[in-house]
């Protein structure tokens, strides 16, 4: 029996699995997707190689990549843009590590209180999660970026409307700074040239500038594993994970298993409370089914994945919440086109923010032209010019909303990838019951019934289209600050990447899954760690950090509650993920 | 309303069959060829002989598509009225990237592709027909028999065929919509309607399937059976939107040029010539790109 088993290493289940290794737990970690022990040799910064959501080494699907992608139903014009193997999402994700706004928590009582999702308010204080917070940042760590050509030009935009500038971690009022990223900053010859014989760690330190978040961090070339820029967790909680004995006294290197996807929850009533008693899972390459026992289980598969195991689990369901409350920060897309350049493509991916509490915030995005054409293409507003879809919506920027097609494509492209200029509007949307996950009616997979993702864009509340619509004019204003010639507005369908709430923790029983320990109300040592058990969109910032910090304080929770263990996240300083006892046992390990 | 028979080959030229297999099969599916000489070659061999035709029909469906995704100098940018200069989707290998996409990793269960590819080439048939009869003119020679026997093998390759290849259903849902946007589309150059079509009217094709209130969507819900009548209608809004972002996503991607053996580019892929992706061609580890930090602040705190 083991102590704790965890289900998913993508941006949480990690996290859990690091800090309860750290206390001397044993702990099993299971990935469904592939580890991708050795990037240099198994990954390239190609787009198609790396992102296609069928074939690519990032998309979501079986670590045998000659095998199709696993089939997800999506009964609307949508994209869910999920990522397998260890690290998860944050393999390709850009790094952001924004914290909440104080306005989605309980107790908040500032002049704006009533602007947030009022009903759906995380289930403790704000100043209660600002400790784990504060561990993360300094775990992961989070930096202040640097700032590349097209960070200038979104802070030239913002300058030019007036906006304030952040300088606190906490945002408190509309503003600009750069992003807080969990990316080790540029040192040595790193952002000073691109000579790729100079390139290489030692001589170059931290992030290279190279523009490939999107396609997985593996630079500087040749640096050990944990000393990788981006602070993925495949880069930095699952290296502290397996080298737990290596860095923490006591503490007991997690076991990892890829390849191992979990298809059920074991439970057995004790004195008449149903508990959590370990986890059945199937191996991809051989068909193999496994069981093991544990004295907790932790789900941490994600928010499409997490109700989807529930279900399959046949555990209970009372108020018939699980799989509801789907957020996804409603996002749009605006793309400014410059007459001159941006350097969109290169750099961070995303350097650089905005943010407008009670509405949610924005960031400029970089990204190659596979993705950017994709990213054109994808509307619910028709094809600009031809038809709207009911749509077509008009305002400041040029032309109705919807996707530009064929020659006006090309000729937005053939302007230069380098001289345009994205900014992702990150809505902060309403917890809604529609929006939810559900198992399909379509032929099950070798894992069990598969889920199905609903959206009801056009149908969301009235705060969340409002709250969208005044981003895309503060987005439009910026671009056009910036000196953006044209300005596209995408009205995106919705793209499902910044996923939360389906499993919520929440203040009411009758609309949550979890109770404020991430602990599910029904199943008893049983808590989910991924970002399924936020309460809400968090105002619109990127979820991660909250989500890593909400994981941090469950593990604590657990360690307290199950294994009669102490607190530490307040009493103790945070061991960073590149420390040198960390290097040094990578190395030694190979991993 | 048509005759039964009637509508079948109507349905079949809409769908591009009739015209593709009249092309590439004389003598077989053409105005001259009797019932006869089909019903003798039953339904095994028929399929055989038009496994290959409907490959090409797709393909040839597909480069439409691209064109119109990105036109180029090609063909059919120039059938649809916007040749470009440059080198376009036809080009960049678009085509082959759609279908090797749709048909050997698309992960929709082969449970749902074959009724669904079954209830949209039944559906479709039973439409209303805004079609003139003389365009119909070339394609009313075979027989009842005969019509029977192709649409037969059309719906056993799609239902049947182990890989499921979705660029097949695909190619006909978008020659069957091409139809019916402007109906003198059954004939001309190309195999497929849908390439024979105008940059607007392709356009209009494609809102047909993307229109969420689409008589299409609802008429092939109603020919599947429950549970899956909103799934089929879903994953088609799902397609239409799919279609546009794959194209282009393989249009401006590296696909065509991508050694898988060596991991590396064998020559500079369309899209990045076009968008002055990596202008010297450099292998992409890191840029000379760091202007500093805003206001030279490398911290921020909340104390």
């Amino acid at each position: 029996m083991r102590d704790v088993i965890v289900i998913g290493a993508g941006g949480g289940g990690p996290v859990v699995a690091k800090e309860l290794a750290a206390r001397g737990l044993s702990v099993l970690l299971l990935e469904a997707g592939a580890r991708h022990a050795d990037p240099r040799a198994e990954w390239t910064h190609f787009e198609n190689d790396a992102n296609n959501p069928l074939t690519g080494f990032l998309r979501f699907g079986p670590a045998d990549r000659t095998k199709p992608a696993w089939f997800r139903e999506l009964p609307q014009n949508s994209f869910l843009f999920q990522v397998a193997g260890v690290g998860g999402t944050t393999q390709h994700y850009f790094g952001n590590c924004p914290r909440a706004y104080p306005g989605v928590f309980a107790g908040y009582d500032g002049p704006d209180a009533a602007a947030y999702d009022t009903a759906h308010r995380f289930p403790l204080r704000y100043a209660d999660l600002v400790p784990y917070y504060e561990w993360v940042e300094a775990t992961l760590p989070v930096q202040t970026a640097a700032m590349g050509r097209k960070e200038r030009t979104f802070f030239d935009g913002c300058e030019a409307i007036g906006l304030a500038v952040q300088t606190t971690k906490t945002t408190l009022g509309d503003s600009f700074r750069p992003q807080q990223n969990a990316i080790l900053q540029p040192g040595g010859t790193a952002g000073l040239t691109r000579d790729v014989t100079q390139l290489a760690f030692p001589q170059a330190t931290g992030c290279t500038l190279c523009g490939y978040c999107l396609q997985g961090c593996m630079e500087p070339i040749r640096a050990p594993r944990n000393l990788f820029a981006k602070r993925s967790t495949d880069n930095s909680y699952v290296p502290m994970a397996l080298t737990a004995d290596a860095w923490s006294p006591g503490g007991v290197p997690v076991a990892l298993i890829a390849d191992a996807y979990a298809t059920r929850i074991l439970t057995q009533t004790v004195n008449g409370q149903l508990v959590a008693t370990g986890v059945t899972w199937r191996i991809g390459a051989t068909g193999e089914v496994h069981t093991e026992t544990a004295q907790v289980v932790v789900m941490a598969g994600g928010t499409t994945e997490s109700p989807r195991l529930w279900f399959n689990s046949g555990l209970p369901n009372p108020n018939d919440w699980v799989g509801r409350g789907y957020t996804d920060h409603y996002f749009d897309l605006m793309v400014g086109l410059f007459d001159k350049a941006t350097d969109s493509s290169r750099g961070a991916a995303s350097a650089a923010r905005a943010d407008f509490p009670g509405h949610g915030g924005m960031e400029n995005i970089g990204l190659g032209p596979a993705l950017q054409a994709f990213a054109m293409q994808l509307s619910d507003s028709g094809a600009r010019g031809f038809y709207s879809n009911g749509r077509g919506f008009t305002g400041p920027w040029d032309g109705p909303s919807g996707r530009p097609i064929g020659p006006e494509l090309k000729d937005a492209l053939q302007n230069g990838i380098d001289r345009l200029l994205n900014l992702l509007i990150l809505t902060d949307d309403d917890v809604e019951a529609q929006n939810r996950v559900v198992l399909s009616a379509l032929p099950a997979d070798e894992h069990g019934p598969v889920p199905k993702v609903i959206f009801r864009p056009r149908n969301r509340t009235a705060r969340t289209l409002a709250n969208r619509e005044f981003l895309v004019r503060k987005a439009t204003d910026i671009l056009r600050g910036a000196g953006a010639t044209k300005v596209f507005r995408l009205d995106w369908a919705p793209l499902i990447l910044h996923v939360q709430s389906t499993m919520r923790m929440g203040m009411s029983a009758d609309d949550s899954v979890l109770d404020d320990t991430a602990e599910a109300r029904w199943v008893k040592r049983l808590f989910i760690a991924d970002n399924s058990a936020l309460a809400n969109a968090l105002g619109g910032p990127n979820p991660t950090l909250t989500s890593q910090a909400l994981a941090t304080r469950t593990a604590e929770q657990i360690f307290q509650r199950y294994f009669g263990g102490a607190p530490w996240v307040t009493r103790e300083s945070p061991v960073v993920s590149t420390d040198d006892r960390v290097t040094q046992a990578v190395i030694a390990r190979g991993l | 309303m048509a005759a039964p028979d009637l509508s079948r080959r109507i349905f079949l030229a809409r769908i591009g069959v009739l015209g593709a297999g009249a092309l590439l099969l004389p003598g077989c599916l053409g105005p001259a060829a009797t019932g006869t000489d089909l019903a003798e070659l039953g339904l095994g061999a028929l399929v055989d002989l038009l496994r290959p035709v409907l490959g090409q029909l797709a393909r040839d469906t597909l480069n439409g598509f691209v064109a119109f995704s990105v036109p180029g100098p090609d063909d059919y940018s120039r059938a649809q009225g916007t040749p470009r200069p440059e080198p376009g989707g036809i080009a960049a290998g678009g085509t082959d990237f759609l279908i090797q996409n749709l048909d050997r990793f698309l992960p929709f269960p082969d449970e749902i592709v074959r009724p669904a590819a079954a209830a949209l080439v039944t559906a479709l048939a039973d439409l209303p027909l805004p079609i003139a009869g003389k365009l119909l003119g070339g394609i009313l020679g075979p027989s009842v028999v005969t019509i029977g026997l192709v649409e037969n093998a059309v719906l056993f390759i799609v239902q049947n065929d182990s890989a499921a290849p979705l660029s097949l259903p695909v190619a006909l849902l978008l020659n069957y919509v091409a139809t019916v946007v402007n109906p003198a589309s059954l004939d001309g150059a190309f195999l497929s309607p849908f390439a024979r079509l105008s940059f607007a009217d392709k356009a209009r094709a494609m809102q047909q399937i993307e229109t969420v209130q689409s008589g299409l969507v609802a008429l092939i819900d109603s020919r599947v059976p429950q549970p899956l009548q909103s799934s089929v209608s879903g994953l088609l809004q799902f397609l239409g939107g799919a279609l546009y972002e794959f194209a282009a996503f393989g249009n401006f991607g590296e696909s065509q040029r991508f050694d898988p053996a060596t991991r590396s580019l064998t020559g500079r892929p369309v899209g990045w010539q076009l968008t002055g992706f990596l202008p010297d061609n450099q292998t992409g580890d890191g840029w000379d790109e760091l202007l500093g930090y805003y206001q030279d602040r490398r911290e921020v705190t909340d104390a």
